[in-house]
């Protein structure tokens, strides 16, 4: 039962950008809670569909889903890889071939599933965090 | 005052924030989400509504495209993650843009800009008339001299029975600008009077004898505005 003399405070982890977070969500971790699961989902998803462009050496294909991709890492707190996605998306664009965006697609997939871990950590402890109001 | 509005955006996340945002907000309505342009269109043929919430890279045609082919002008917040479209966002005219992911604050900032555009529109609905400049002189043209009013690149001409008058504008600026209860536009480069056409023939209609196309895409709202008994 929640109980207010023991309830646990939440930060967000330091590894995410924080003070957007608090902007972005203010008290509403049960809204942060939501977002980071869709997002999770959604960049799973998506990261498969890149993969696919990739091997089909589709770089316009590739570009679109970089595009799409690009602003869930907002969402959750991750700005710098936001960056990154949008550095590889005028990469994409640039490309005449698959080859000249290999070595960026790898550093791309690369901090794509590292993004996926932290977001996961911080799915749980939200959970957790959130669980004391049922 | 509540705002009827649509979110065309193909990313889920976004639109479940932006839901949220409209929610909290009291003062939008979320009538659709469509993940894609056509759709949206679809949607927007067959129904009014104040404002739109418009990703600009989607699967499909894009956001832009989209505004191309509406027969009126809702108001429109682009929200995208690329600022490289502000210059487009200037040239349709949009109320706000919003860069991806974006806060409350920030949101409630764009809805400020819909609902101040919103008293100058219907400010301007009530107005009888329009000053251009033209020869170095500003004219007043009563909406009911203006028979049509045509492109010509960066120029338009009002056409009234007596005289033709060129200025510097353009019929994208023009359309949110006249009185919505008078003027329509028919085509990407036509403006016209409806209180002033003659006669409609398929695909164009007529006014004191000048023949002017309807494109495909205005003239169910053409239609829609007319009488027909």
């Amino acid at each position: 039962m929640y109980n207010e003399d023991h309830k646990i405070a939440f930060n967000f982890s330091p590894e995410l950008d924080v003070a957007f977070l608090l902007e972005l969500y203010g008290e509403d971790l049960q809204q942060a809670e939501l977002v980071f699961e869709s997002t999770v989902q959604q960049l799973r998803a998506e990261l498969q569909l890149a993969e696919n462009r990739f091997h089909d050496g589709d770089t316009a294909g590739l570009k679109k889903v970089i595009h799409k991709m690009k602003p869930l890492f907002g969402y959750i707190g991750l700005n710098e890889t936001m960056q990154e996605f949008a550095s590889f998306e005028a990469v994409c664009a640039q490309a005449a071939t698959m080859a000249e965006a290999e070595g960026g697609f790898h550093h791309i997939r690369s901090i794509s599933l590292e993004a996926i871990k932290i977001t996961e950590n911080e799915i749980k402890r939200l959970k957790q965090y959130n669980s004391q109001y049922l | 005052m509540k705002y009827q509005s649509i979110i065309v955006e193909d990313l889920q996340v976004a639109a479940e924030f932006l839901k949220r945002f409209c929610e909290k907000s009291g003062v939008i309505d979320v009538a659709h989400h469509f993940f894609n342009a056509e759709d949206a269109l679809l949607f927007l043929k067959d129904n009014v509504i104040d404002l739109i919430f418009l990703d600009v890279e989607m699967p499909g045609a894009t956001g832009f495209e989209l505004l191309d082919q509406l027969v009126y002008t809702p108001q429109v917040i682009l929200t995208t993650s690329k600022t490289e479209y502000a210059y487009d966002a200037f040239q349709y005219n949009v109320t706000d843009y919003l860069k991806k992911p974006f806060t409350y604050q920030r949101f409630l900032e764009a809805i400020q800009k819909v609902s101040k555009k919103t008293e100058q529109l219907n400010g301007n609905s009530e107005q009888d008339h329009m000053f251009i400049k033209t020869d170095g002189k500003l004219i007043r043209l009563h909406n009911d001299d203006i028979l049509f009013i045509e492109s010509m690149g960066d120029y338009v001409k009002f056409i009234t029975p007596a005289k033709k008058y060129i200025t510097h504008n353009t019929i994208k600026n023009l359309e949110t600008k006249v009185n919505p209860q008078v003027f329509m536009k028919v085509h990407r480069s036509y403006i016209v009077n409806f209180t002033k056409i003659n006669d409609i023939q398929e695909n164009v209609l007529f006014i004191n004898g000048n023949m002017i196309p309807i494109s495909k895409t205005h003239k169910s709202g053409v239609m829609q505005k007319i009488n027909i008994l």
